[in-house]
Order: C-alpha cells, then sequence, then structure tokens
C-alpha cells in the first residue's frame, strides 16, 4: 500500500533532499522500460520497449513547464504528452533520430535487420514504419546505428567491423561499406562530420573512418582489464576550425575511463578509475556521455541504479578515483514497482541539448526521470 | 439486432463539459450535466435539443446520474432541472449531493454578482434542483424502475467521486467520470469488479498524458513555500475547504517538523468549520484502510497549524496562510490577497482550476493589474504559482481499468480520432474489442450480444444428455429441441409433451403415405431385396433394414411391396414416414420414382 504520510525512510530523505539538490524534478512510470532515449525534436524524445511483447515506440513531448522560461509559475504542464505511437515486431535495441527528417530508425534484439518508421505530422499519431534495411552479408543481432550528419538521410550500421556500412534510407543504396575484416563487435559508432566517423569496439579499440575510403585506421586499447566491455562518446570542441578537434572519452565495464583527443588517440589525455561496481550480468546499459553545454563534463550510467556526472577537468594522465560532482539517484529511491528483488538498473541517459544541467534518464522499472541537478560549487543560477 | 446507443452532447471537438446520453435496453440515461467553464454565452450548456426540441425532458430521460462535484460534470444540472425541465430522479453518491450545491451556489454568485449575468440559475433553483437527488452508496445496487438499475464504485479523484455501472437486463454500460488509478495520499485508487459491461465510457482528455509522480508535484510545493519563507515572505494558498487543504496541511506540518521551521501556518477559522463537516463525510465515504491511516491524525491538533485572525495578515514576518475562497473571488483569502498582492517577497500559490471572471482566474493569466471595487487598481507584485494537484487517469491506468473491468467495447469521449489512432490501435490488440471514438453530437451504436437466461426442465435435460456426445460446454453452444414458453416474466424451455400436457392438448402424430410405382419382373419379395441392397449402397450414413416381417426401414422410414393378381409386374412400392423424417421421405420417394438399377 502506499505511504501515506511522509515518513523518516530512506525515500522521503531523498525527497527532502532534492528541495535542494535539484532545481527541476520530474518522476515518470512508462507502462515497460526503455533503454533507449532519442532526442527528435527541441522538446520531444523517442523512447521504445525492449522487454513486453507488443514492443511499442513512442514520442513524447517533455513537461511544459521546463520551457515557461520567466511564467514557470503560471505554467502548471508537468506531465508528459504523447505525441505519437507505434508498434514494433521485436524489442528495440537501438533507436537513432535522422537529422534533418520525422524519421527514426531502429535495430531489434531478434534480428539484423533495421527498420525505418516515420513520426508522422499534425494529421495522425501513428508512427508508421515506411521501410526496412537488411545488411548487405551475414550479421548479428540488434545492429548499433548513428545518423548520418549530410542532408541526405542515411545511416551507419554495424555490428561487428566487417560489416560497418552506410545506408541511404530512401533508395536502400549501400553508399560505404568498411574494407576490414576484423570480427570485433562494434559497441557504438558515429558521425565526426559528412564524412569522418568514429567506431568503437567491445574490447575498446577504436577505429576511425572516412565514407570516401574503405580503410580504416584503427587504435588499440593497452592496459585494458580482460573481460572489460567498452563504449564511448564524442564531443566536438567548440569553437574550432579544425573539423576533427573531438574529444572521445572510453568508459570500461569495470569503470574505467579515458579521456583522448581525436586526433591523437593512441594516448589518452586524462584518464580515472571510477569507484563504481557492475552490479550486471550484462554489458547492455553501459553508458557514457559528454555534457553538452558544461565544459569537460561527463555522465556515466548503467552500472546500478543511479547516473553520476563527473568533472574531468581535475583528471589528469595518471589515474586516480575521482569523486562524482552529482549522484542521481532517484531511480533507485522512487522506485514505484517493487518488483521481483531483480536489481534496477539505469538503461539509458540523455543530456537536454541547450540547459546545462538537465537530464533525462530511465532505468529497468520503466521510471524515467527528467532533472535538473544544482552544482553545489555554484549556489546561483 | 439489440444496441446501445451513446452520444456525448455537446459540439465539435470541445472539451471541458461532459454530458453523455445513454439509450440501453429501451431506456434513456443522462451521465453527468456540465458546464463548460470557457464560454459566457449559451454554449457553456450542454445542447439539450438533442433529446427533445421543445418542453421538458422528463418523459424522456429515465434518470440522471452525476459523477462527481467538479462543475464540468454538474455545474450545468440546475439549469436543466428547473430551466429546462426535469422531474425525474438525479443520482449522486452522499458527498456529492453535500458538496456539489455549495459548489454550485459559490459558482452562482460569481456568474451573477461578479459578472453581472442574467439568463442563469438562481439561488432556488440550486435548492429545486437538489431535492430531486436520489443519494447512492457504494457497491449497492439501485432500482430504478422494474428494468434499470445501478451501482456506484468508488473512483478516487476527488471525494464522493464514483464511477458508474448502468444495468437493462442482461445489457450494461459503465460510465468512468473522472478517476485516477494510482492511489492518492487520502483518497486511494478507483476500484472495479470485473463486471465485463457491454460499453465502458471513458474520458479520453487525459489518456495520451504520462503523470508526473504525486511525490513531485509535492516538492515543488514545499520548494516553493520553503523559498518564500527564507526570504521573509508570506505565502497565501487559497483553497476550497472540502479536499486539498487538509492534504497540504500535512504535507507542511510534517516538513515544519523535518527541517525546524519556526514561520507561522495559519488555518483559516472557516476552513476549520467546513474541514468538520468535510471530515465527517470523509470519514463514511472512503474504506477501511484510507480511513484508519488519515484518522491517525488529529486535523485539529497540528503542532504548527494555528488558528487563523485576520488581524494576524499584517504581521511581519514569513508565514503561510490557507483561507477560503479558492478563487479569490470574495471573503478571506480575497482580502489577505489584497494586502499581500504588492510586496514581491510574497506568493500566492493557486492549487486548482479557477473560474472566469474570479481574481484567480485573472492573476492565472498573468495579468498584472487588477480592478477592484470602486475603481482601485491593485498591482499584482507577489509570485504567482499555479499547481495542479488534481488526480486522473492517464495512459497506462486506462489500459488498467480495461483489464479490471473486462468490457466488451470501449467508448472514448472528448478526443480527437486522428490524434488516438494510436490508443486505439493499442487498445484493441491489447484486448481484442472495439474501440470508439464519437465526436460531440455524435451518436454511436454499439451492437450486443445479450444472453437471455432461460430455465431448462430437468426431464429435458436428462434427455438431452442422455443422447451422449461431450459435456455441457459454454464455449460450444449445442443445438436442442425443446418448447419456449413465455409467461410473465419467466422464460422456461421444455419437452413438446411436457408443453403440451400443460396446455391441455394431445400430441397429433402426422405421417406420410406415398406409393410408388415399379416395373418389376420379380417376386414381391425379391423387388423388396432389391430395394433394400439399392437403398443400402445409396444410403451409406443411415440405417437400412432389411426385417423378417417384409418391409425395409430407413430410419423411421417403412418401405412395403405389393401387386395385384393381374399385373403382377408393376410393383406398388408403400412408403410411410413421420412427420420429422420429411426429407429423408421425399427423397426416398423420389429415388425409387427413378427406378432400380438393373445391375442388381
Amino acid at each position: 500500500t502506499a505511504n501515506m504520510d511522509i515518513s523518516s525512510d530512506e525515500a522521503d530523505d531523498w525527497f527532502m533532499e532534492s528541495l535542494h539538490i535539484y532545481r527541476d524534478l520530474h518522476v515518470f512510470q512508462l507502462e515497460h522500460p526503455t533503454k533507449v532515449i532519442e532526442w527528435t525534436g527541441e522538446k520531444s524524445i523517442c523512447v521504445a520497449d525492449y522487454s513486453s511483447a507488443r514492443n511499442e515506440i513512442l514520442e513524447l513531448l517533455l513537461p511544459l513547464k521546463l520551457y515557461a522560461g520567466g511564467n514557470k509559475g503560471l505554467c502548471p504542464e508537468r506531465d508528459f504528452k504523447l505525441q505519437h505511437g507505434g508498434f514494433c515486431d521485436e524489442p528495440v535495441e537501438c533507436l537513432r533520430h535522422i537529422f534533418g527528417k520525422r524519421c527514426v530508425v531502429t535495430s531489434g534484439q531478434y534480428s539484423s535487420k533495421l527498420q525505418v518508421w516515420d513520426i508522422g505530422e499534425g494529421d495522425s499519431d501513428i508512427i508508421k514504419r515506411t521501410g526496412v534495411i537488411n545488411p548487405k552479408c551475414p550479421s548479428d543481432k540488434g545492429r548499433k546505428i548513428a545518423s548520418g550528419v549530410t542532408d541526405g538521410a542515411s545511416v551507419l550500421h554495424g555490428s561487428r567491423i566487417n560489416d560497418v556500412q552506410q545506408t541511404e534510407l530512401v533508395s536502400g543504396r549501400v553508399l560505404y561499406a568498411v574494407g576490414t575484416d576484423s570480427l570485433d563487435a562494434v559497441s557504438g559508432l558515429q558521425f565526426v562530420n559528412s564524412s569522418t566517423f568514429v567506431v568503437c569496439a567491445n574490447n575498446g579499440t577504436l577505429y576511425v573512418g572516412d565514407t570516401r575510403d574503405p580503410r580504416m585506421k584503427h587504435y588499440v586499447l593497452h592496459g585494458s582489464m580482460s573481460g572489460s566491455h567498452w563504449v564511448f562518446a564524442l564531443r566536438k570542441d567548440q569553437p574550432h576550425s579544425d573539423p576533427a578537434a573531438c574529444t572521445v572519452a572510453r568508459l570500461s565495464s569495470f569503470g574505467q575511463v579515458l579521456v583522448s583527443d581525436l586526433r591523437n588517440l593512441c594516448s589518452p589525455v586524462r584518464q580515472a578509475q571510477l569507484n563504481l561496481q557492475q552490479n550486471m550480468a550484462t554489458c547492455d546499459f553501459l553508458n557514457v556521455t559528454w555534457a553538452p553545454v558544461l565544459d569537460s563534463c561527463l555522465a556515466v550510467s548503467g552500472f546500478d541504479g543511479k547516473v553520476h556526472i563527473f568533472d574531468t577537468t581535475s583528471w589528469s594522465t595518471v589515474s586516480q578515483t575521482p569523486q562524482p560532482v552529482f549522484v542521481h539517484r532517484g531511480h533507485d529511491l522512487s522506485h514505484e514497482a517493487k518488483t521481483d528483488g531483480t536489481l534496477l538498473v539505469v538503461t539509458t541517459h540523455v543530456w537536454h541539448p541547450w540547459r546545462p544541467r538537465t537530464l533525462l534518464s530511465a532505468a529497468s522499472d520503466g521510471s524515467i526521470h527528467v532533472w535538473d541537478w544544482v552544482d553545489k560549487n555554484f549556489e546561483h543560477f | 439486432m439489440p444496441d446501445i446507443k451513446v452520444t456525448p452532447l455537446g459540439a465539435g471537438q470541445d472539451v471541458g463539459r461532459s454530458c453523455i446520453l445513454v439509450s440501453i435496453g429501451g431506456k434513456n440515461i443522462m451521465l453527468d450535466c456540465g458546464m463548460h467553464m470557457g464560454y459566457n454565452d449559451d454554449r457553456r450548456f450542454p445542447d439539450f435539443s438533442y433529446i427533445t426540441q421543445n418542453g421538458r425532458l422528463t418523459d424522456y430521460l429515465d434518470c440522471v446520474i452525476i459523477s462527481h462535484f467538479h462543475l464540468d460534470h454538474c455545474g450545468a444540472l440546475p439549469y436543466m432541472s428547473e430551466m429546462v425541465g426535469y422531474d425525474g430522479p438525479i443520482y449522486m453518491t452522499h458527498p456529492t449531493k453535500a458538496i456539489c450545491p455549495i459548489l454550485l451556489e459559490d459558482f452562482r454568485k460569481i456568474t451573477v454578482d461578479k459578472k453581472g449575468e442574467t439568463n442563469f440559475f438562481t439561488s432556488q433553483m440550486i435548492k429545486d434542483c437538489m431535492k430531486k437527488v436520489v443519494p447512492l452508496n457504494l457497491h449497492q445496487t439501485v432500482q430504478v424502475d422494474d428494468e434499470l438499475e445501478i451501482k456506484a464504485y468508488y473512483a478516487g479523484h476527488v471525494l464522493g467521486a464514483a464511477m458508474v455501472q448502468i444495468k437493462v437486463g442482461s445489457e450494461s454500460v459503465v460510465y468512468t467520470g473522472d478517476y485516477n488509478m494510482t492511489p492518492d495520499r487520502h483518497l486511494g485508487a478507483a476500484w472495479i469488479d470485473k463486471c465485463r459491461p457491454d460499453i465502458l465510457i471513458t474520458e479520453s482528455t487525459y489518456a495520451t498524458t504520462i503523470r508526473d509522480s504525486k511525490r513531485c508535484r509535492e516538492r515543488d510545493f514545499l520548494k516553493k513555500v520553503h523559498e518564500s519563507i527564507e526570504r521573509g515572505g508570506k505565502v497565501l494558498i487559497p483553497v476550497f475547504a472540502l479536499g486539498r487543504a487538509q492534504e497540504l496541511c500535512i504535507l507542511l506540518e510534517t516538513f515544519w517538523e523535518r527541517m525546524n521551521l519556526k514561520a507561522p501556518i495559519y488555518f483559516s477559522t472557516g476552513l476549520t468549520e467546513k474541514a468538520n463537516h468535510y471530515y465527517k463525510l470523509f470519514i463514511t465515504w472512503t474504506n477501511q484502510k484510507i480511513r484508519k491511516t488519515f484518522v491517525q491524525r488529529n486535523m485539529f491538533e497540528f503542532k504548527h497549524i494555528k488558528a487563523f485572525d485576520r488581524s494576524y495578515a499584517d504581521n511581519p514576518g514569513p508565514m503561510v496562510v490557507f483561507a477560503t475562497p479558492g478563487m479569490l473571488h470574495a471573503g478571506q483569502s480575497l482580502q489577505i490577497f489584497k494586502k499581500w498582492a504588492g510586496n514581491e517577497k510574497n506568493m500566492v500559490i493557486m492549487p486548482g482550476y479557477c473560474v472566469q471572471g474570479t481574481v484567480g482566474h485573472k492573476i492565472l493569466n498573468g495579468q498584472k493589474k487588477l480592478e477592484m471595487e470602486g475603481r482601485a487598481t491593485l498591482e499584482v507584485k507577489l509570485q504567482v504559482e499555479y499547481m495542479s494537484f488534481s488526480a486522473h487517469a492517464d495512459a497506462k491506468g486506462i489500459m488498467q481499468l480495461i483489464r479490471m473491468a473486462e468490457p466488451h467495447n470501449i467508448l472514448l469521449v472528448h478526443g480527437e480520432a486522428k490524434k488516438m489512432a494510436f490508443l486505439k490501435d493499442k487498445i484493441e490488440q491489447e484486448f481484442n474489442i472495439s474501440c470508439y471514438m464519437p465526436a460531440n453530437g455524435e451518436t454511436t451504436t454499439v451492437t450486443t450480444n445479450p444472453s437471455v437466461p432461460v430455465d431448462i426442465s430437468l426431464n429435458l435435460l436428462k434427455r438431452e444428455m442422455a443422447l451422449g456426445g461431450p459435456l455441457p460446454d459454454p464455449k460450444r453452444p449445442r443445438t436442442m429441441h425443446g418448447t419456449l414458453i413465455m409467461k410473465d416474466n419467466s422464460l422456461r424451455l421444455v419437452s413438446p409433451e411436457q408443453a403440451l400436457k400443460e396446455l391441455g392438448l394431445s400430441e397429433h402424430q402426422l405421417r406420410f403415405t406415398c406409393r410408388v410405382h415399379l416395373q418389376d419382373p420379380h417376386s414381391d419379395t425379391d423387388t423388396l431385396s432389391r430395394i433394400y441392397s439399392h437403398l443400402k449402397s445409396v444410403l451409406k450414413g443411415y440405417a437400412v433394414q432389411h426385417l423378417p416381417d417384409s418391409t425395409v426401414m430407413v430410419e423411421s422410414i417403412v418401405l412395403k411391396v405389393s401387386s395385384s393378381a393381374e399385373e403382377p409386374d408393376l410393383k406398388v412400392v408403400l412408403l410411410s414416414w413421420c412427420f420429422q423424417d420429411e426429407e429423408l421421405g421425399s427423397f426416398l420417394s423420389t429415388l425409387l420414382k427413378k427406378g432400380l438399377p438393373s445391375a442388381l
């Protein structure tokens, strides 16, 4: 039964504390958990089921209160609005919004195909499937996807390094395929600019490619603990004239973080050993992201039911164990659906594109939070 | 085909007023009678001309049911019953009956006194209207007449809110009104049994939202109050006494205790009296579990909350005051507001919707200068916060309710069909039921498949069972023969013999005889044998017998062969069958007329 009174248990403590440590806090419960949160517009995101029989893809409009600016007090709208919805025939592994279009591409856990969806405009609220991309070679299930960044809608996708390819959406034409036979599993990929892209393998090796050349440069990771699973995040260093000026962060399932300059991937500029133990048997939810507005700030999740934020400015080439500047414990402590005792884990998180300290995070119990944390070092907003 | 018709009254896509007509089993029921708060003219009332073009509604409606006291569900009730005219029963729960007239009177005062309107119901009309109310208890079946019965279920949402089941014979409809599926601090969640109505009618307004948690709303409230107090400001919270006020008080009390805050919190005296009233209503209405937890605190023995005196409003320093009325349209809350509005350190928190014409409505629309009586202007410098605490079901809640009630069909009102195609798909796929989304003013007809219960006589039942075959299974219909006797209001199925006996008639048997002439050079006996062989080969699935008394029998049909001495080759085949075997008998006679095959 629901707690009828605010008593002094841990959840209440956290809620009380939340008055000071968050500016804004919204806690929602989806019907089914998602492992993807993808921005599809300035105020909208897409989420998708990965666990049920009928997997829904939903486009949600963020609570209007967040955007009310000066008139925030007069806006009572705290809820997500479901704008569009569709059904996918398999649990969604990866979901990417296509740059410049009202379109997303998904990969699923049952097959190696990619599905192309039209989110729809004002008239109908259905997310409709408009096409399927079958990779032109044998592939594992659940391919990783990245959106092309040019006007011609395309996706870069792969499950192993040797099957990474770029497909044009409308025609289904393969625009590019890598010319290497490495069988390393892909953990993530992303375009740096219209032709340069980076792929991170599960073992931490980075591949830098150019769609005008099938050969790729690769940078093997040294000193990685055996059994590590790595994920990566890319941040464009702005303003900068050199398009290749990017910072790459790699995170391992043992909590190791390496920060490197894209122009020199052999030696990391910073590194750390985070004090994070992975509870899960699966590395499925491991996630590292760079803050788009704050400098040198990154967020980490997938180890447990929390999101950890670090400021890497003070890190050096010598690995130390830094303290996070903030930890979001909301998923652990506002756990509505007390389930079968399986450990709660944050499945994904994203930063808001322009609000400096706003993040969205989702967890395995179906919860999804929107939170704006207070940096203790800056009391004023 | 039997059907149920549902028409949400109103025009176009406008939301904000609930009034739904249902025709079921020859009965007409009006569900809710709300006022549209956005209009100032006749458009705010539902359009009753759908029911009848002129005159009173009494002859056209069997009853009216009101789900809860919010004005968008009951605001037009006095207009309907007293100005258009309806004298039949109006059903609502006890708390709704107690609270409705207070809200309606408040609303009337604002509309007539403040805004100077004329075509509006009077205080006396409200009283006359309430005299027609028949109160409902939860889970109690009420017979409106011989055939129509209704039952109220707990809806959560606000005190006294109910979902209603309407039943005529074996057809039924459930109307949800407003409800919530996540338990509230003092109201709990809606509940209904697996009543399997033909149609579940529910609002779709919130169907496409995913609600922020109650805790976060409370957090926001506490945060705002705390921020004001910290900077030395005063916080005014205008409330309608019967509802959220108690909840917010408990929230603040616990917070004050925890944070060791010293600023005073006041509860205006008018509120205390009304709260007492509310308390009594509440205790008899809610269930045991909630009663226990709520009752644990004595509402009038708060450590940090004291009774307010209007002189306190001028005291220096921070404070929080709960005062009525809720929309700042008159009385104490407006007085306090006038005193505090000019200081930007102060704050007013509006916990709900405000009717047009009230100060509350104006400041929520961002108005910074207000015209008061005597042409005085009031500058609004204090911080205005609009917080919504009301509990509504969202997309998930609707799915939960459908799972609970297991309707055969679902009907969503107040939604744009195009904007709800996904929800419709979702419902249809998950539950395999039809989802209707009529526009306002549009009638939906849902065909029902009511089962008609009939008493079967023991003899007939035994006879059917003696025939063997699989055991009776509700999923596999079986055809049987019997006589249906409809007498008074009972339906009985008996064997034909018994029916005849009861009617005092004797049974007659109908038997047909037919003669077929055949040319056959054999003896009569041989001809008969040849007929037997022929029939046996043709009628492979049937019981064909050649009996020692020189007859052939096919099922119950008897065949005999005879001839005259003068023409021994001209055989006369006599066929005889009873009425039940008419088809087979006709077939045999036609067959034999064709003659016997020579190969025999």
